[in-house]
């Protein structure tokens, strides 16, 4: 299975604060790859990192065989992002941010009203749609998010948190729509530091913790290895 | 581009909401209500005033006096037969704005050539400019009452000769030159309408700068609080079209909410300065002298005026831009507008009270490197011919423009849009 995303050796530090200490991991294509760690072990900085939004300090990220540092503009028309606080404009109705969003990627209105109809139909929202996004709960506005994210059908989203602060009902469909994606072809790098659900959503794993990674594999492998229950046991384990 | 109008469209609907059609549209209802009550006020203070009059001489001198107030269209109330006490509580109960009492031996004192005097009692209503202006008016009456009484009285004594060259004997014929061009007037006058005709210039830069420069400031911590800036930096746009699209939409919002200010302000004013039009031999007077000193604009003036401005403008708005990713939420971007408004006040204000051109070497310095002082020096140094000094200011503003811009590129395209912060009473915050 060829490698949509490569990172080797990938260091940030703010100031004096390092975030990542050189970290390693790959993103099959197809696959969910997913990065679990406590909170500030990293996970977000490698994300955005990896979307083009913050620089990194050492180390090589390769994305399609093209270097992601030098041409972030070739890596924004394939990725997608989704950040763990994201918001969509209040005063736009779903409907409107969609069609807002999908221009940037669409080239043609036949592509635009592709893409749109595609997230119409992952949202589930109906004519919810057509109100204003500032009238959403929570879960609506996750699921309007998730379905900006992938109704371009990305080479690689990248999901922060997808169901931070959600129900249980809405975090299981954020998760079933992320893995029927995948099976369409979008690979997908996330993180969670919601262990049942990384058992649930990924192929593969990485663990960790203080800006480095502690042991890649899959669930399976993983709790092999540690001798674990589940993934929890696994951090637990990886940590010692 | 495709992109980059579809940026454009949002920034734009963004920036006509609600609020800014009702704040719009409350200006123009609120300057016209102001201009319409000010023509009023001013229509009544203009229109026949009623003055009470207590004539307790009864002389031929002192009823030319009232006839003399009469024909300066007063409404007189005769308060003849009445003590003083009784004529003050009649005007004052009454609509009178003064009483005039001209006292008993008024006539003869004038005829012995003594010094006669009358009395005016102002009953102040109100404290307005306009509400004064029937004491002004008496006071003009009573002086042209003099000069002819004095002629009068000069004629009589020295027939041969002029009164006028008798109580003016020096007599100041006044020229003033500017550059090679000479023409007879004042200088103050001259000062004056040149402080009136470029009065505009400093409100128009303040008000485009202060409503654009708040629009992007606002823009920009808007996308920061509804947490919609990281998606935009990801989506594929290149970050100066997202800068330029913020700063057009600004510009564009700003320019024409300005312009329904001043097109109101102008209606206000334009109530107000009812009498501005019956001046008009007096006006064109003026304008001839303007024109004759070469103290107008033509074309390319107004199009280097025009020039100036424009730039101040875009050097606000890339200010505005490097403001509004300091600002975390829309709270913060309030204070983030101060700098710029104080960069546009200190040289409104200096122009005002000095010569920007006559101050120290330091100040000068200092009021140069502000870029907003340009365009409030281009009308004086057109006037002036001081073309050096204009090709100058407008570089050094591009220069600075293009400066902010690279900065606010760079901001941009890298960390520094998600991490550069600027918190009021709280330390520098830590990073996720």
């Amino acid at each position: 299975m060829s490698n949509v995303l490569t990172v080797r050796g990938l260091k940030k530090s703010y100031g004096a604060q390092m975030a990542l200490a050189g970290i390693d991991f790959e993103v099959r294509a197809g696959e969910v790859f997913a990065l679990i760690g406590p909170n500030g072990a990293g996970k977000t900085t490698t994300l955005r990192i990896v979307a083009t939004l913050l620089t990194s300090s050492g180390g090589e990220i390769t994305f399609l065989d093209h270097d992601l540092c030098k041409e972030p503009d070739f890596v924004r028309e394939k990725i997608s992002y989704l950040p763990e606080e994201a918001g969509a404009y209040k005063d736009m109705k779903g409907l409107d941010y969609l069609h807002f969003m999908a221009n940037f990627y669409a080239r043609t209105p036949e592509e635009e009203k592709e893409f749109v109809d595609r997230a119409v139909a992952i949202t589930e929202l109906g004519d919810r749609l057509k109100t204003k996004v500032g009238t959403y709960s929570k879960g609506m506005t996750r699921k309007l998010l998730l379905a900006r994210a992938l109704m371009t059908k990305p080479v690689l989203a990248i999901l922060d948190e997808p169901t931070s602060g959600l129900d249980v009902l809405n975090a299981l469909e954020v998760r079933e729509i992320v893995r029927r994606y995948v099976k369409e072809g979008t690979s997908v790098l996330l993180s969670s530091h919601n262990m049942l659900e990384i058992e649930f959503l990924s192929d593969r794993v990485g663990l960790i913790d203080k800006g480095l990674i502690l042991d890649t594999g899959t669930p399976t492998e993983l709790k092999d290895k540690h001798q674990a229950k589940n993934m929890e046991e696994v951090f637990r384990s990886s940590l010692r | 581009m495709r992109r980059f109008t579809n940026l454009l469209k949002k920034e734009i609907k963004e920036l006509v909401n609600k609020q800014l059609i009702i704040s719009l549209a409350f200006t123009v209802i609120i300057f016209n209500f102001i201009g319409q009550v000010s023509k009023k006020e001013v229509r009544k203070a203009i229109g026949v005033q009623t003055i009470s009059a207590l004539d307790q001489d009864g002389s031929a001198a002192s009823q030319a006096l009232v006839k003399g107030l009469e024909s300066a269209r007063f409404k007189i109330l005769d308060q003849s037969g009445k003590t003083k006490e009784e004529a003050i509580e009649a005007a004052r109960t009454g609509e009178s704005k003064l009483l005039l009492v001209i006292p008993a031996g008024f006539g003869a004192s004038l005829t012995e050539l003594k010094p006669s005097e009358i009395e005016t009692y102002s009953f102040m209503r109100s404290f307005s400019l306009i509400g004064a202006r029937g004491q002004v008016v008496v006071q003009s009456v009573i002086t042209a009452l003099n000069e002819a009484l004095s002629n009068n009285f000069l004629k009589e004594k020295l027939p041969d000769m002029d009164p006028a060259s008798l109580k003016k004997p020096i007599k100041s014929k006044d020229f003033v030159i500017v550059q090679d061009k000479m023409a007879e007037g004042s200088a103050n006058d001259v000062a004056g309408m040149i402080s009136q005709q470029s009065m505009l210039i400093p409100i128009v830069l303040f008000m485009i700068v202060i409503y654009s420069s708040q629009m992007v400031i606002s823009a920009m911590a808007m996308e920061k609080q509804n947490k919609t800036l990281e998606t935009l930096l990801t989506v594929p746009i290149k970050r100066t079209s997202i800068i330029t699209a913020k700063m057009l939409a600004a510009g564009l919002i700003g320019l024409i909410s300005a312009g329904v200010y001043m097109f109101s302000f102008k209606g206000m004013l334009g109530g107000i300065g009812e009498e501005a039009a019956k001046a008009g031999a007096q006006a064109g007077g003026g304008a001839a002298l303007m024109q004759k000193l070469g103290l107008t604009f033509d074309t390319t003036g107004y199009v280097i005026l025009g020039l100036s401005i424009f730039l101040a403008i875009l050097v606000a708005l890339a200010m505005a831009m490097i403001l509004g990713v300091l600002a975390e939420d829309l709270r913060s971007a309030q204070y983030m507008i101060m700098p710029l408004m104080f960069m546009v006040m200190i040289p409104y204000f200096i122009s005002i009270f000095a010569d920007i051109n006559a101050v120290s070497l330091p100040l000068k310095i200092f009021i140069l490197a502000i870029p907003f002082s340009h365009p409030f020096m281009v009308s004086q140094n057109l006037y002036l011919g001081n073309y050096g000094m204009i090709a100058a200011g407008l570089g050094y503003m591009l220069l600075v423009f293009i400066v902010l811009v690279i900065f606010a590129a760079r901001i941009f395209s890298t960390d520094k849009i998600l991490t550069m912060k600027l918190r009021f009473g709280k330390k520098k915050a830590a990073v996720a």
